[in-house]
């Protein structure tokens, strides 16, 4: 397992939200929030490729 | 907006899209609603071409949809074609009829390529445009299901081709209009497509 450095004060935020949110721990809500950030990342790295093949093609402005 | 005049099969407002990746047969499905009776709206301002012999029949203020949909209360009871990514654009105001046309994503990036070829224009890597493309799609189908505005049909490419006459009852059913099957399935013309596919090869 590799660990992450992060602020005091983002923790105790993390560990509020984590609570409020019934996950069991605050390893699990931020491994959740990294998973969501980068599948999003990677849906719009994508969306960007497509858009740029289809305004190549004319079917975008 | 000219609207092509069709016959009086609309029983709904329900606006129908055509959508897909392009080079999947969205126009293909656009003909073939238009012959069925279906007013299609188009402006012609994109004309035969090689890559597309019989038209795009596309309409232009769609690429534009992200900053101005005034338009499309106006295309109520009508289709128009829409490739994928501009379908997030579609605001939840209306109903919406997708057909959606799924077709092998090598066989679709290939008929791109062809077409970048012929335009003189650049095409990504081809693995990576695919596996962009396979990103896409799943993101999109997911996000459809979040949408209760829409209703889709999928149609594969492949099953249009070879299947024409139970694919034009399929989508007369989906949109449950009394559509011209016969003139629908006449839009196909197998010769043209299985050339095309040879021609990619």
């Amino acid at each position: 397992m590799s660990k992450v450095t992060i602020e005091p004060n983002l923790y105790e935020s993390a560990k509020k939200a984590a609570e409020l949110a019934g996950y069991s721990s605050v390893d699990e809500f931020v491994a959740h929030c990294l998973e969501s950030e980068i599948r999003r990342l990677k849906v719009e790295s994508a969306e960007s490729q497509v858009a740029d093949q289809l305004r190549g093609l004319g079917y975008l402005n | 907006m000219s609207d092509s005049k069709g016959m009086d099969v609309t029983s709904n407002n329900d606006i129908i899209v055509v959508s897909g990746l392009p080079r999947s047969g969205t126009s293909l499905m656009m003909q073939m609603l238009q012959n069925g009776g279906v007013e299609v709206v188009t402006d012609q301002v994109r004309t035969a071409d090689p890559d597309n012999p019989l038209g795009y029949l596309e309409y232009e203020a769609v690429k534009e949809i992200g900053k101005d949909a005034s338009w499309l209360p106006q295309t109520r009871g009508k289709a128009f074609k829409m490739i994928s990514l501009l379908i997030y654009h579609l605001p939840p105001t209306e109903r919406y009829r997708i057909l959606f046309m799924e077709r092998d994503p090598e066989e679709v990036l290939r008929s791109q390529e062809a077409m970048l070829r012929r335009l003189k224009r650049s095409a990504a890597p081809h693995a990576e445009m695919l596996e962009s493309y396979r990103i896409h799609l799943e993101h999109l189908d997911a996000w459809l299901k979040t949408r209760s505005d829409m209703t889709v049909l999928r149609v594969e490419y492949k099953n249009l081709v070879e299947q024409p006459g139970v694919q034009s009852k399929r989508i007369s059913d989906f949109l449950g209009l009394s559509l011209d099957v016969d003139r629908m399935s006449s839009a196909v013309d197998p010769a043209l497509y299985r050339n095309r596919n040879q021609s990619m090869t």
